[in-house]
């Protein structure tokens, strides 16, 4: 169905793609793996008509394939649905889906009944009942990744490509999402599927294709591969254990944070818990159950409903960012780019970030002294940059997300919450950052972390918490913890 | 790159030569003016010309630099020409003499700070656009000076208010000396100080910044003030220089600063821009308009130079720029 | 939940999509109960009528403002366009009736033309709306000015007809524009462009990767205020019988207040023209209001502010994060 030959694409300063190969059969259910920065983005774009290559050949269907924009590949069947949706919030459903190619009756104009009608339609076959004259901003994330490919079915589709669906959904809608790209397989669709989980690639792919640096480095029949010898081929290295080893943590008396009763905003309805010094407690849970709103109250960027926060013994009834900073708390939100950096400003300034004060002499900026504290923390965690100075928006997500947890790792005292922390990162970065969480914790930071990697979750945490819409439904010790039980309190069923 | 779906810039040699031209266009744009105006006419480069020049230049110039501050908060001050006014209107309602002096600055200082908590509050509290909160304070302003003035304004302003808006020292008018004094300070708050780089940060993000512990409304609320304040002092300036009053004192100015932010480069969707910028933004704007003034350009000419000056500018910076809408 | 469907479903689709019209009109209410307190003329038939006419220069104005708003961006040039459209009409026309009908033909297609033009500069240029507008605005003032520096030709009697006359004890101008409103409502509503007008203001960036082009919807709406400001230039010099060359000054930022009356956001995606008719409507109801208590014109405008900062008080734009 699609054939890519020797793609290469270059930006200013750097060299995305060289010479990737690709191929997608008819029917086909195929795999792209990568680390960050290894070029699936820009393969995507490519291939979706976004941006042209500079060298190579595309065949699609059988014909030469350059797109000029992706309106002309979707003509030609090619559906991208990516991370981050585009949807338009304050539309119904049903206009969602069919923007763009909306439901016109014999005077041109749009019939809005059959729009309805036919959007409903298209989400049933998906397994999916919504009110489609709702909009869309009303909808679960989960819900609105289902219009995102009901959007997609309105055209003939012949390739879909899917950029990391699994990032915002689990468990059943994940297995949900799956039957209906098989059966989309079934219809003769080919599917390309990107994405950084390995268990979801080998049960839903029929082949894999891994990239590495702009390099096609092999493409195989997730039959005949395992997964050490993926890793190693997105990595270039046997990573062994991306986890450091675990620490017996002895448990203080008093907890450092400990939450009374809290709600907080829709989702957070009662919750209870309890964090001691040196321990990493992971806080899973599915998309929609309040983990992050719970963060957010923590650190004082949502009000506290009902409820109290004990930190170190003091009793909080309302928390501020500026307060809980005082208090020795920071927090790595789960958006880096909308919300975690001062994305015009440059690595010193993003590190320093809340501890301005401690760079500001008679009221002025002493830029050495932010220098000199960025320079260190840069050796220290192997930022890859070129200094101080250098711009946070040229970075790659992984240095990013370093620079955020190294703006709290100076400055945390008490609690460290991070949301999502390796969500979308290179695998390097990531052993990087589970490094910096157990030496905040052997310092005697309590450690929250909210995460969806149930991988993660196993490798890290000394202790797990489940919640499920805005309540705890279960703790067990890190060592106890499987997927099948966490996936059990999360969902309330049995995991697929 | 976790699969944030931005188009990469086609990188045509038209699009790096624009981008060349966007950096470094605005510090040759200035010079070349200033020669062109050299070449139009002798009258130009007289002493007695260049000076005139400064006195037109510092009202616009303070109040550039106030709505650069708002706009880097990711704002919009369309308040100031009423407050110019109004400021102007405060001057001549007293008694004329100099002995009022204090009782005028005490008063627009009130009046400053009243409209800048009001904007502040709006935009922070009440998540009122900017366009739509200042829009209303101008026409609350405008209101309140029509009704107290009767719509004729009378009275006299202040020999010292004379002497500050209109005449010079050593050929540098004075109110370009004070425009230098705001210039320096402003900048070094701007640039230098810790207030000054949280009001990049809330500028640039505010979500980011309350993250931060960044109290953004106090900040922004701050930068509303300043403006006003500015726009203050320009109109007390302005009313020097006019000499008589009148209910219209700095008509204009609020596009004009905002023309002339943008061809310094202080960036409509915030977090960008410099107090030089803003500055050299008004002096592009006053030197055209004196340039065109001088060939005895008329008014028709004139306006349609100002408008494709505006387009013009904003199509250079554009590649820097994410264009909503 | 089917309780609420099927009262969503009882809402006729015009009054759903905009749900802020419920506050305009609770508003319009209220003043007619201030009104009615304070004279019983205010409430008469012919009060009504009078206000209705007396709305009927703004309203056309900011309908066309509506549509860019939607849209995400803003017009700034509809003042000058309006100077330049009733100096046009009243110096081509001349007094000369034979002329009427091939100038306001003229006259509404220049207005789009301009229109066109401001969408293409936008769009080619990669500049703010607001900006590009601003210029533009400058660069008609001047061409007006080119044509006129003060009052220029006039109107033939007949051709007041548009802004004194009555239809079936209706005024003509306010007739012509709500027909205009409701035209442009159901062209928003029935043509695929015209819901893309939504989507674009909703979200510039997903419109993009979803393939809309933004081109031809910025065509669409610039090229309708455009169409507005024409009309808006033909009411007023049948207005005044002469066209003047600095008419349109006020109505720049003027046009904004009913719009964001009527419950269009102005970062765009929600609203729609019905709630800015009805929003010129309270503006205009509010002076006669104030006129009837003898209030002196200056505080007027202030009273103007004050319901301005009231409505968005209460109105809550769409809350991005948090």
């Amino acid at each position: 169905m699609l054939t890519l030959e020797g793609i290469s694409k270059s930006f200013p300063g750097v060299r995305a793609l060289a010479g990737v190969n690709l191929e997608v059969g008819l029917g086909e259910i195929h795999g792209l793996l990568g680390e960050n920065g290894a070029g699936k983005s820009t393969l995507i774009k490519i291939i979706a008509g976004a941006l042209a290559p500079d060298e190579g050949d595309m065949i699609f269907a059988g014909a030469p394939a350059r797109w000029s924009s992706p309106r002309e590949a979707k003509l030609a069947g090619v559906h991208v649905v990516y991370q981050e949706f585009a949807l338009f919030p304050q539309l119904s459903v049903a206009e969602n889906v069919f923007l763009g190619s909306e439901r016109r009756n014999r005077f041109g104009l749009i019939d809005h009944a059959r729009t309805r009608r036919e959007a409903g339609a298209l989400l049933a076959r998906l397994g999916v009942s919504l009110d489609v004259s709702a909009t869309v901003a009303s909808l679960s994330v989960a819900d609105q990744q289902m219009v995102e490919i009901a959007r997609a079915m309105t055209r003939n589709v012949r390739l879909l490509i899917l950029d990391e669906p699994t990032a915002v959904i689990a468990g059943r809608e994940v297995a949900l999402l799956f039957e209906r790209l098989r059966r989309l397989r079934e219809d003769g669709v080919s599917v390309l599927f990107i994405s950084h989980r390995l268990d979801e690639v080998f049960a839903l792919c029929d082949r894999v294709t891994v990239l590495k640096d702009g390099r096609h480095v092999g493409t195989h029949e997730t039959g005949d591969v395992t997964r050490s010898r993926l890793i190693s081929m997105m990595v270039g290295r046997d990573l062994g254990d991306l986890f450091p080893p675990r620490r017996e943590v002895a448990r203080m008396r008093e907890p450092v944070l400990r939450t009374e009763r809290v709600a907080i905003g829709d989702r957070v309805q009662d919750i209870s818990i309890e964090l001691y010094a040196g321990e990493i407690v992971a806080l899973a849970g599915m998309v929609g159950a309040g983990r992050t709103e719970l963060a957010l109250g923590l650190f004082g960027a949502m009000p506290l409903a009902k409820g109290a926060i004990h930190i170190d013994g003091a009793r909080f009834t309302s928390m501020s960012p500026a307060k809980a900073i005082r208090l020795g708390m920071g927090l790595v939100t789960e958006d880096r780019k909308s919300q975690g950096l001062a994305l015009l400003l440059d690595v010193a300034a993003n590190i320093t970030g809340p501890a301005l004060a401690e760079v500001t002499r008679r009221g002025l900026v002493d830029r050495e002294l932010e220098a000199a504290i960025a320079a260190r923390e840069i050796e220290r965690y192997r930022i890859g940059c070129r200094g101080p100075a250098t711009a946070v928006a040229t970075m790659s997500g992984g240095n990013q997300q370093k620079v955020i947890v190294a703006r709290w790792a100076r400055i945390c005292r008490t609690v460290l919450i991070l949301d999502e922390p390796t969500r979308g990162i290179d695998v390097g970065a990531k052993a990087e950052i589970y490094r910096i969480m157990r030496e905040l914790a052997a310092a005697g930071v309590a450690i929250l972390m909210i995460t969806s990697e149930l991988t993660e979750v196993i490798g890290m945490a000394d202790r797990v918490i489940v919640m499920r819409e805005g309540r705890i439904t279960g703790e067990m010790p890190g060592s106890a913890a499987t997927e099948e039980a966490i996936m059990h309190l999360a969902t309330s069923e049995r995991a697929a | 790159m976790s699969g944030s779906a931005e188009f990469a810039r086609p990188v045509g040699a038209s699009w790096q030569a624009r981008a060349l031209l966007g950096r470094y266009g605005i510090a040759l744009v200035l010079p070349a003016l200033l020669g062109l105006g050299g070449v139009l006419s002798p009258a130009f480069i007289s002493a007695g010309n260049l000076s005139n020049l400064l006195l037109q230049f510092a009202p616009l110039a303070i109040v550039a630099i106030g709505q650069s501050f708002v706009m880097i908060v990711r704002g919009l001050d369309l308040s100031v020409a009423s407050m110019m006014a109004t400021a102007a209107v405060v001057a001549t309602s007293f008694s004329g003499a100099d002995r009022d002096v204090p009782g005028i600055f005490a008063v627009t200082a009130v009046v400053a700070i009243a409209v800048g908590l009001l904007n502040g509050f709006l935009v922070t509290k009440r998540r009122v656009s900017p366009f739509l909160a200042t829009l209303a304070t101008m026409i609350l302003l405008q209101g309140l000076r029509f009704a107290y003035t009767q719509g004729a304004p009378s009275g006299n302003v202040p020999p010292l208010l004379r002497v500050l808006g209109s005449a010079k020292l050593y050929g540098i008018p004075y109110n370009a000396l004070v425009l230098l004094g705001l210039a320096v300070v402003l900048g070094i708050v701007l640039h230098r100080s810790a207030f000054g780089r949280r009001i990049f940060i809330v500028g640039g993000n505010p979500v980011t910044g309350r993250l931060f512990g960044i109290r953004s409304d106090l900040v922004t609320i701050a930068c509303y003030l300043i403006s006003s304040a500015l726009a203050a002092v320009a109109g007390l300036i302005l009313s020097g220089y006019v000499g008589l009053v009148d209910n219209w004192v700095g008509q204009g100015y609020e596009l004009d600063s905002i023309v002339a932010c943008v061809v310094g480069r202080v960036s409509l969707s915030g977090g960008r821009g410099s107090i030089l910028g803003a500055l050299t933004g008004a002096a592009v704007i006053v030197v055209i308009a004196n340039e065109v003034l001088l060939l005895g350009v008329p008014i028709q000419a004139q306006m349609i130079i100002k408008g494709v000056v505006i387009v013009a500018a904003a199509a250079l910076y554009s590649s820097r720029e994410t264009s909503s809408g | 939940m089917t309780a609420a469907l099927a009262i969503r479903a009882a809402v006729p689709w015009w009054l759903r999509s905009n749900a802020a019209l419920a506050g305009v009109i609770v508003l319009i209410g209220i003043v007619y109960g201030i009104g009615a307190s304070v004279s019983d003329r205010f409430l008469t038939l012919a009060n009504l009528l009078n206000v209705i006419e007396q709305t009927t220069d703004l309203a056309l104005v900011s309908i066309g403002q509506t549509l860019t708003v939607l849209a995400g961006g803003i017009d700034l040039s509809v003042g000058s366009l309006i100077s330049l459209a009733s100096c046009l009409t009243s110096g081509l026309i001349n007094g000369n009736p034979d002329r009427v009908v091939p100038v306001v033909i003229a006259v509404l297609l220049l207005g789009t033309l301009v229109g066109l033009v401001n969408a293409g500069l936008v769009v080619t240029l990669r500049v703010h709306p607001l900006i590009v507008t601003l210029g533009m605005g400058a660069i008609l003032q001047g061409v007006t000015l080119l044509y006129a520096l003060g009052p220029v030709g006039r109107v033939p009697r007949g051709f007041s007809f548009l802004a004194y006359g009555r239809i079936a004890g209706l005024p003509v101008g306010a007739t012509l524009a709500v027909t205009l409103c409701m035209l442009i409502a159901l062209l928003l509503r029935y043509l695929p462009l015209g819901r893309q007008v939504y989507a674009l203001g909703d979200d510039a960036n997903s419109a993009r990767l979803v393939g809309l082009r933004r081109g031809r919807i910025l065509m669409l709406v610039h090229g309708c205020s455009g169409f507005c400001c024409a009309a808006t230039g033909l009411y007023l010099a049948a207005r005044f019988g002469v066209g003047q060359p600095y008419t349109g000054v006020n109505y720049t930022l003027a046009s904004i207040t009913p719009v964001v009356l009527g419950g269009t956001v102005l970062s765009g995606g929600r609203g729609g023209v019905v709630g800015t008719l009805f929003g010129a409507f309270l503006m205009s109801l509010l002076n006669n209001l104030l006129n009837f208590m003898d209030v002196s014109k200056h505080y007027q405008l202030v009273a103007q502010a004050l319901i301005i900062i009231l409505a968005v008080s209460i109105y809550v734009e769409r809350r991005r994060m948090e």
